[in-house]
């Protein structure tokens, strides 16, 4: 009995405090989405017997598009497409996506995915040669395809199986695709194939995987660079084969000892160094003031022709044989060679921004060593390389 | 009763898997007293004669070769074929090239091909024709992005966990200094280089010792240089020469560049048995677009066996077009009487039977081997038709165009030769 009026109270209070928010919602109030993804309207592609969600669907010698209607992953029917690329360059169709309204995908690009089911009917497979592409009003394209870290099961089957192709994926950026306006998604297919295809959604979806940046290049803005540093950046010596060539150790760095004309094995007559660890070397900043430079001990300047060699570019190699206006006798047997980048015939069309290498071609049998191969700024008259008073 | 038989059924199955094992390769490479590089498959020497093929297996097989190479493992039953053939076979896992659009700093679709790759290795490692896996084809070529070989050698590093018993390679398009480094240096892994080396093979053994790869090589696609190495009319058409010719090339780079490097060279895969669209219908393949094949199938045997064929396939050694020979332009009237000759070796042959056709250029920005069309043949008024030379009316439709004549024997071997020319 002592414990009976406690407990009134306290059922009391619940009923007060109850009803008090009860009062607080109205159940007539409309439903705020609160994530982008709530948001996003245009959620579903094709899920049942939506068959003008499509374009492209008419049949032709390469395609033929089936709407079928036995064994439907949902709905009443679903997609049926055969193809074979052999007659035709172009097979694909195309899905209007909420009727072609324009689609603001940024807000959910990075928490949502394309999600379809997808079958064959024989045989298993790990990838299918089809594309995905977002097309924007203005006509421009980013593709990607079936991932197998997405595709359920890692294979393609009888059964119908989950493919998710996360919006990251697409290479919009690089394709400057307007992602706040797409139009509609297409599907491109290439070579030959069989397929069934169903539930066409937008899902969310967790994608962990980073846009790496490249690592492979190097920048010079000045001077000097000394090239040819490391003896593994180096090609073209190797005593197993031929003496012609070995590394000395004259000079400061890495510098080559070279005996052609008594060369045990066979003789080489050329060799040649990475700009920079055989990364792409950009020196586009600075090339315009800079000249190849390098020593040479010998009793006579031998004959040489230097080549520089880009990794791509309309123009990939740039070459030069030198003559005595780009060397100085700095003593008896002691020779220095400048040569202005700007002396080498079409430079201006050379991708200085991406220099892979110097190679070094002897034209006559002259004893020699040669080494401490640099670049270095020079500012004077290309044609009178060693008339600079910088140097 | 029920379990006696499970128990037979898991017995045979066992024995079906212990079977299986049975066949397959130990392949290894090591080294001979020489210090030659040698291929040893089940620990025998194994020298490979080999082909890029996909069809015409039992000619391949009488013609003396042990090996096929594949591209991609796309397709099992040829991997299982050649079995029955007994060849061996590289296979290829694709790695995609960044020039088709694969990006190697998404992570997401690296990470997405190596696993994928991996099935394919735990699926077929243990076929008992695997020789070597070929880990990607010619992805260096107009690539920027050197993080390819970190997928690479990915693959290849899976590979020695899993399977002990085939050897890895990469494939490149031709030899250089910055590509050797690079694999060697981020993929360890890699116990062979495979080259696909066409005009570039002439100096492959040497730029291979310059460029220090310390390994052995094998050179995974050669034959006549390619059409981006050809020569181009002033209307950018290539020129390609007549198979007698390239038939030539081909017995002397096998003899005096490939069968020669005995040191570091453990075989080779001629290009292409089998028939494809590159520039020309008539390019790489030593077989025409019909299944016949040409006097480079007879060079094939005479390479791989020191003999040839008891009948061999007459061999077009030159063609002219108004007796102007094929190395020149050839610029035509619209509408107008011309004469097509060639000159051919009978190889004793009694009849030979010749046929020409008329096809619009093909023009192609492709690289590498990727797929191109091929265009149809035109119908064309032929004046007059001899076995060497035909006299015919040019097109009135002013273009560019490429005349092709074929001769053969009774045996359907045949040989090749084409001229392209501008109706102006």
């Amino acid at each position: 009995m002592k414990l009976t009026f406690p407990i009134a109270l306290y059922f009391l209070s619940c009923c007060l405090t109850l009803s008090c928010s009860i009062n607080q919602v109205s159940i007539y109030e409309p439903y705020e989405p609160e994530t982008n993804f709530e948001k996003f309207p245009y959620k579903v592609l094709f899920t049942s017997s939506e068959e003008d969600a499509f374009w492209g669907t008419k049949n032709n010698e390469c395609k033929t598009v089936l709407f079928d209607t036995s064994n439907n992953f949902i709905g009443n029917n679903h997609l049926h497409i055969k193809w074979d690329q052999s007659n035709c360059n172009y097979i694909g169709l195309g899905l209007k996506w909420g009727n072609y309204k324009p689609k603001n995908l940024l807000p959910i690009i990075k928490s949502s995915a394309l999600e379809l089911r997808i079958r064959v009917d024989s045989g298993v497979y790990s990838n299918i040669p089809m594309f995905f592409i977002l097309v924007d009003y203005n006509d421009k394209q980013c593709r990607t395809k079936i991932n197998y870290l997405d595709l359920e099961g890692g294979k393609i089957d009888k059964t119908w199986r989950r493919i998710r192709i996360p919006f990251q994926a697409f290479n919009y950026l690089s394709k400057g695709v307007n992602i706040r306006n797409i139009k509609e998604l297409r599907l491109e297919f290439q070579r030959k194939g069989d397929i069934h295809i169903d539930n066409i959604i937008i899902v969310e979806h967790e994608h962990n995987y980073a846009k790496l940046v490249d690592d492979f290049t190097k920048v010079f803005d000045k001077h000097p660079i000394n090239l040819g540093v490391g003896k593994e950046y180096w090609w073209g010596i190797n005593p197993k084969y031929s003496s012609s060539f070995n590394f000395g150790a004259s000079f400061e760095n890495e510098s080559v000892v070279v005996k052609l004309g008594k060369s045990n094995g066979s003789t080489w007559n050329n060799f040649g160094f990475s700009a920079y660890k055989w990364m792409h070397t950009d020196i586009s900043l600075i090339f315009s003031t800079s000249a190849l430079n390098f020593k040479i001990k010998a009793s006579e300047i031998p004959k040489l022709r230097v080549s520089f060699i880009s990794y791509h570019g309309q123009r990939r190699r740039l070459q030069k044989e030198l003559n005595e206006s780009n060397f100085i006798t700095r003593n008896l047997n002691n020779h220095e060679a400048y040569i202005p980048l700007k002396s080498l015939v079409g430079h201006d069309e050379f991708s200085w921004d991406d220099l892979k290498e110097l190679r070094f071609t002897i034209l006559n049998d002259v004893p020699f060593e040669i080494g401490d191969f640099k670049i270095i700024e020079f500012r004077g008259n290309p044609k009178k390389p060693t008339e600079w008073k910088g140097i | 009763m029920e379990r006696n038989l499970n128990l037979f059924y898991l017995i045979f199955l066992t024995i079906l898997k212990l079977n299986l094992f049975a066949q397959v390769s130990k392949v290894e490479v090591n080294s001979t007293i020489y210090g030659d590089f040698e291929l040893q498959r089940n620990g025998k020497p194994y020298y490979i004669k080999g082909a890029g093929a996909k069809d015409h297996f039992n000619l391949l097989s009488k013609s003396g070769a042990n090996s096929i190479r594949l591209w991609s493992t796309n397709n099992q039953h040829l991997l299982d074929s050649a079995h029955q053939y007994g060849f061996t076979v590289t296979l290829g896992l694709y790695v995609r090239p960044e020039r088709s659009g694969m990006d190697y700093n998404d992570e997401y679709a690296v990470k997405g091909q190596i696993e994928q790759l991996k099935k394919e290795v735990l699926k077929y490692k243990d076929h008992p024709a695997l020789l070597i896996w070929g880990i990607g084809n010619e992805v260096d070529l107009k690539y920027s992005n050197f993080k390819v070989w970190e997928t690479i050698e990915a693959i290849a590093n899976f590979i020695k966990k899993i399977d002990q018993n085939h050897p890895t390679m990469t494939v490149i398009a031709g030899i250089d200094p910055s590509k050797i480094y690079l694999i060697k240096k981020y993929c360890p892994s890699i116990d062979i280089l495979g080259i696909n080396v066409y005009g570039s093979i002439e100096g492959a053994g040497t730029n291979i010792r310059k460029f220090n790869w310390d390994k052995p090589y094998i050179v995974t696609e050669w034959g006549v240089n390619g059409p981006f190495e050809a020569k181009k009319t002033a209307w950018k058409a290539k020129i390609e020469p007549p198979n007698g010719l390239k038939a030539e090339q081909r017995l002397r780079r096998y003899k005096q560049l490939i069968e020669k490097d005995s040191e570091r060279c453990l075989g080779s895969y001629c290009f292409l048995w089998g028939q494809k669209q590159e520039s020309t219908a008539t390019w790489h393949g030593m077989f025409l677009r019909d299944g016949r094949p040409t006097e480079a199938v007879d060079v094939m045997q005479y390479c791989w066996t020191g003999k040839w064929p008891n009948t061999r396939a007459p061999s077009i050694k030159n063609i002219s077009l108004e007796n102007v020979n094929w190395r020149k332009d050839h610029v035509l009237a619209s509408n107008s009487q011309v004469s097509l000759k060639i000159q051919y070796l009978r190889n004793n042959n009694k009849e030979i039977i010749s046929e020409f056709k008329l096809f619009p250029e093909s023009y192609s920005n492709q690289i590498g081997g990727d797929f191109q069309a091929s265009p149809e043949a035109m119908a064309f008024e032929v004046i007059r038709k001899e076995k060497d030379e035909l006299i015919f009316i040019t097109p009135k439709r002013r273009g560019a165009y490429r005349i092709f004549a074929f001769v053969k024997n009774e045996m359907g071997q045949s040989s090749v030769a084409n001229i392209p020319f501008f109706v102006d």
